[in-house]
C-alpha cells in the first residue's frame, strides 16, 4: 500500500493533437515545483501520480501543486493491487469513521471482474459492517471514497479532491511582459495571465531619487511571491525620474500622469520586444483612477503595436483585493513605499484626454533621447 | 561616509561596550536569584552611575527599561488620568501614548509651542487645573534641538497643582546638556543609544518617594516596577557609555555648539530656512529646503556620501511631520526639513563637506524638478 498523490488535469483534454504539448509542458512544470523535494513524477492516461515521497512532504507536496497552473484538482490517495481485499484494505484507511458516505468507482479497465456498481456495493458492504456509525446516502453524502481501477493492475483509493489552481500551463500561451508596479493590481493581473499559461515576464519603473530603495525591495518581494506561480525568475527596471522631471517643466500639468504612462508603454515594448514577448500585460481596471478611463487606454495604446492585455478591465477594486489575498501579494502590496512620487502629481489630472492634445504637448518632448538615457538605466534583478 | 544622523542613533562606544560584554561573559547568574549577587551589585553600581550624572541618587534613582520609547510608556499610561497637558512636540513615544489615553477616555490637552519647537510656557501653564494629573513637556525637542526650561515649568505646575506629576523625555538631553534634576521633576526619561550604549536599553529616572506604578507585571524585578529578567548587558553597558560621555560633556557642548553654526554659515540661505533656534542643543540642527523634499535631499545627500536625518517620509498620506506642521510653518517648508545632527566623532572637514552636499544636492533637485 503506497501513499500517492493523483493530480488531474484542467482544460487540457479540450486539446486535440496538441494535447502531447500540453501534458508535457505541465510535466515540466510540476517538476519544477517540486525541486528539491525527492518524489517521482508518472504520467498516467488522464491523471499524473507523484509516488515515493516522505510521508512527512505530503503537505508541502500539496501546497506546491496547489500552485501549479493547469492542475484541476489533486487528492492524496493509496495505490494497491487491485483485488477486493487490498482495495478494500485501502478504503478502509481513507473511510471516515461515522457520518453519511458512500462509494464511488471508476474503471479505466473495463475486463475487471466487477462493474463499478457491484465494487462499490461489495466494499461499502465491507466499510458498513466495520464501522456501525456510518451510513450510506448515495445522493448528498458528507464523505466519498473513490476507487480507481488503472489498466495496469493497480487502484488508487482515496476520499477528498482538493481544487488545483486551475488554468493552463504556464508556458503553452506564449510570453508576455508585466508592468508591475508597487500595487495591487498589477500582481493580480500577471497572476490572471499566468494561470491561463502564459509565460509572464517582469518589468517596473523607478523614478529614483524620488523614490526610494524600500519602494523597489517592495516589487522584488511582489515578484518573488508571483514566482511561486511560475511566473518569471527576474525583474528588470528602468528609471523614469528624468522623464517626468522634463515633463514636469515642459508640458501641461494636468498631462503628466498620461504622458508618464505613454513613455511606459513604449520602454516596456522595446524590452518586451528584447525578450520576445508577444504582449504587454497591466493591471488596469476601467475607470479606477484618472489614467485608466478609455481616453487614458486610447492615449497608451496609441504608442504601441502589441497588445496590451488588461486582465482586470472589468474589476471592481474589492474584486481584485480578493485574488490578491488569496495569492498573498496583498500584505506586501499595501505596504507603505510609494512607487510614484507625489512631487509630479497633477492636482486635477485630465480624465478625458484628447489624443490631439496629448500629442501636441509630447512635441515639446525629445522623446527619443528620452527613451534611450531610460533603456540604459536598466537593471536585472534575479530573484 | 559622513553620518549626521546621530540623534536617530549613534555610534556604540567600544571601550564601554568591551568593558560590558568582558563581565557579562564571565558573570551570567540571575541578578536575581539568590546567588546572583556578583551580578546585582554590578546592576546596582550602574544604577547609581546613570542616577548620579543628572541627579543626585539620595533623591533620584532609576527602573531600567527596553528604551525611551517604554520609559515614556510607563510614565504616560500609569501616571495619566483625568486630564494630561502635553506640549505639541512631544516625541512620538509620548504623543501616541497619550492619544491611546485619549481613546480611553482621558482628556488629552496639547499646548501650543513655538517656531522653533519650544513650548510655551505661559500657554502651558493655562492649561493645568486642579484635575490635571500629568503633564509631559520633552526637555530637548528631538525634531529642532529646542530646550524647554523644564525645571521652571515642573515648578509653576506644581505651584499650580501639588499632586500633578510632571514627567519630561530627556533622550535628547541626557548626556549632552549639563542636567540636574529639581525635585519638582517626578519622571525623567532616558535612552543608552544616543550616547554610545545599546539600542533596546533605557531608563525611567524617579524621584525617591514618588509612587510609580509597574507596566510590566511578573517577577518583581526592578523594585516591581519593571518585571523581567534584567538586561544586564545593556545596563553595564548604559552605565560605562555614560561614563565615557560626560566624562567630556562641557567641551563638547561647546565644541559642537561651534560646529552647528559653522554648518549653518555655509548652507545656502536662498535655499535653507533654519528652524532649530540659536540657543537650542548643539547637537541638533534642524533647516527646511524651500519648496523641495527633504526625502529626495536625503537621497541625492547619500549619494554625495553624506548621510542626512529627515522626519518624514515621502506618503501622499501625511508627507510631513506633526511636530514641525505644530510649529506653524507652511506646506513649503514642512517637506523640506532635513536634520543634521552630530556625535563626538564629528569633525570641522565633516561639517564643510556636508554643508557642501546639501547645498549641492538643493540646487541639483532644484534644477531637475525646475
Amino acid at each position: 500500500m503506497e501513499k500517492v498523490i493523483i493530480i488531474r488535469y484542467a482544460e487540457i483534454h479540450l486539446k486535440g493533437k496538441n494535447r502531447g504539448y500540453f501534458e508535457r509542458t505541465l510535466c515540466v512544470n510540476l517538476e519544477r515545483a517540486l525541486k528539491g523535494i525527492r518524489h517521482e513524477l508518472h504520467r498516467t492516461s488522464g491523471r499524473y501520480l507523484i509516488a515515493n515521497f516522505e510521508d512527512a512532504q505530503t503537505e508541502e507536496i500539496c501546497e506546491r501543486v496547489s500552485r501549479v497552473f493547469g492542475v484541476h484538482s489533486y487528492s492524496v490517495g493509496l495505490c494497491v493491487p487491485y483485488d477486493t481485499d487490498s482495495i478494500y484494505r485501502a478504503a478502509k484507511e481513507v473511510c471516515p469513521r461515522e457520518g453519511s458516505f458512500k462509494v464511488v468507482t471508476h474503471r479505466a479497465e473495463k475486463k475487471y471482474p466487477m462493474t463499478s456498481m457491484e465494487l462499490s456495493a461489495h466494499i461499502g458492504g465491507r466499510l458498513l459492517d466495520d464501522f456501525p456509525e456510518l451510513r450510506v446516502d448515495v445522493h448528498d453524502p458528507e464523505h466519498t471514497v473513490c476507487l480507481d481501477i488503472r489498466e495496469n493492475g493497480t487502484a488508487l483509493v482515496f476520499g477528498k479532491f482538493e481544487r488545483g489552481a486551475g488554468g493552463m500551463p504556464v508556458g503553452t500561451s506564449g510570453k508576455g511582459l508585466l508592468l508591475i508596479s508597487g500595487g495591487i493590481d498589477s500582481p493580480v493581473a500577471g497572476y490572471m495571465m499566468a494561470k491561463r499559461g502564459m509565460t509572464v515576464e517582469l518589468l517596473h519603473f523607478h523614478s529614483y531619487p524620488y523614490t526610494n530603495d524600500g519602494a523597489k525591495e517592495k516589487v522584488k518581494e511582489l515578484a518573488r511571491l508571483l514566482s511561486r506561480y511560475s511566473v518569471s525568475g527576474k525583474l528588470t527596471t528602468l528609471n523614469v525620474a528624468h522623464i517626468q522631471e522634463e515633463i514636469h517643466a515642459k508640458c501641461a500639468a494636468e498631462l503628466n500622469v498620461t504622458l508618464l504612462r505613454r513613455f511606459m508603454f513604449r520602454l516596456a515594448e522595446k524590452v518586451a520586444k528584447e525578450m520576445n514577448a508577444k504582449c504587454l500585460v497591466t493591471g488596469e481596471s476601467l475607470g479606477q483612477v484618472a489614467s485608466q478611463t478609455i481616453e487614458g487606454i486610447t492615449s497608451s495604446n496609441a504608442v504601441v503595436s502589441l497588445p496590451v492585455l488588461r486582465p482586470l478591465i472589468g474589476f471592481d477594486k474589492d474584486e481584485i483585493v480578493l485574488v490578491a489575498k488569496k495569492i498573498g501579494t496583498f500584505e506586501t502590496s499595501v505596504l507603505p513605499y510609494e512607487d510614484c512620487c507625489t512631487v509630479f502629481l497633477p492636482d486635477f489630472p485630465a480624465i478625458k484626454p484628447k489624443l490631439s492634445f496629448i500629442e501636441e504637448e509630447e512635441k515639446k518632448l525629445d522623446v527619443e533621447a528620452l527613451m534611450r538615457e531610460a533603456m540604459a538605466s536598466k537593471e536585472v534583478f534575479l530573484l | 561616509m559622513i553620518y549626521l544622523d546621530n540623534a536617530a542613533t549613534t555610534e556604540p562606544n567600544e571601550k564601554a561596550l568591551a568593558r560590558a560584554v568582558e563581565f557579562t561573559k564571565k558573570n551570567y547568574l540571575n541578578p536575581s536569584a539568590l546567588y546572583g549577587g556578583a551580578v546585582s551589585s554590578a546592576l546596582k553600581e550602574a544604577r547609581e552611575s546613570i542616577v548620579s550624572k543628572i541627579a543626585d541618587p539620595a533623591q533620584f534613582e532609576l527602573v531600567f527599561t527596553s528604551g525611551g520609547t517604554e520609559a515614556d510608556n510607563q510614565a504616560l499610561l500609569t501616571c495619566g488620568r483625568r486630564n494630561v497637558v502635553l506640549s505639541a512636540g512631544e516625541h512620538a513615544a509620548v504623543y501616541e501614548a497619550g492619544v491611546h489615553l485619549k481613546n480611553g477616555g482621558t482628556e488629552l490637552r496639547l499646548a501650543p509651542i513655538g517656531k522653533d519647537g519650544s513650548a510655551d510656557p505661559e500657554k502651558l501653564l493655562a492649561l493645568v487645573d486642579d484635575r490635571t494629573s500629568l503633564v509631559s513637556v520633552v526637555h530637548v525637542n528631538n525634531e529642532t534641538g529646542a530646550v524647554n526650561d523644564i525645571f521652571r515649568l515642573a515648578e509653576q505646575v506644581k505651584k499650580k497643582n501639588p499632586r500633578c506629576v510632571f514627567h519630561s523625555d530627556g533622550v535628547q538631553a541626557f548626556g549632552k546638556l549639563p542636567v540636574r534634576l529639581t525635585k519638582d521633576v517626578d519622571l525623567y526619561s532616558v535612552s543608552s543609544h544616543k550616547i554610545g550604549g545599546l539600542k533596546g536599553t533605557g531608563a525611567l529616572v524617579k524621584r525617591k518617594g514618588f509612587a510609580l506604578q509597574a507596566f510590566l507585571h511578573g517577577g518583581g524585578q526592578e523594585g516591581n516596577l519593571r518585571s523581567g529578567t534584567e538586561n544586564v548587558l545593556g545596563a553595564l553597558d548604559f552605565a560605562y557609555a555614560a561614563e565615557e560621555k560626560f566624562k567630556t560633556l562641557k567641551e563638547d557642548f561647546a565644541r559642537l555648539e561651534g560646529y552647528r553654526e559653522r554648518l549653518w554659515q555655509a548652507l545656502d540661505k536662498e535655499i535653507y530656512r533654519r528652524i532649530s533656534p540659536p540657543n537650542g542643543s548643539p547637537y541638533i540642527l534642524t533647516v527646511a529646503a524651500q519648496g523641495l523634499r527633504g526625502e529626495i535631499l536625503q537621497r541625492l545627500c547619500l549619494e554625495r556620501e553624506v548621510i542626512v536625518g529627515t522626519g518624514s517620509a515621502c506618503s501622499s498620506k501625511k508627507p510631513y511631520s506633526r511636530v514641525i506642521e505644530a510649529c506653524g510653518y507652511g506646506k513649503d517648508l514642512l517637506n523640506g526639513v532635513v536634520r543634521l545632527s552630530f556625535s563626538l566623532r564629528t569633525t570641522e572637514e565633516e561639517i564643510a563637506a556636508a554643508a557642501q552636499a546639501l547645498n549641492a544636492s538643493a540646487q541639483e533637485l532644484k534644477i531637475r524638478i525646475g
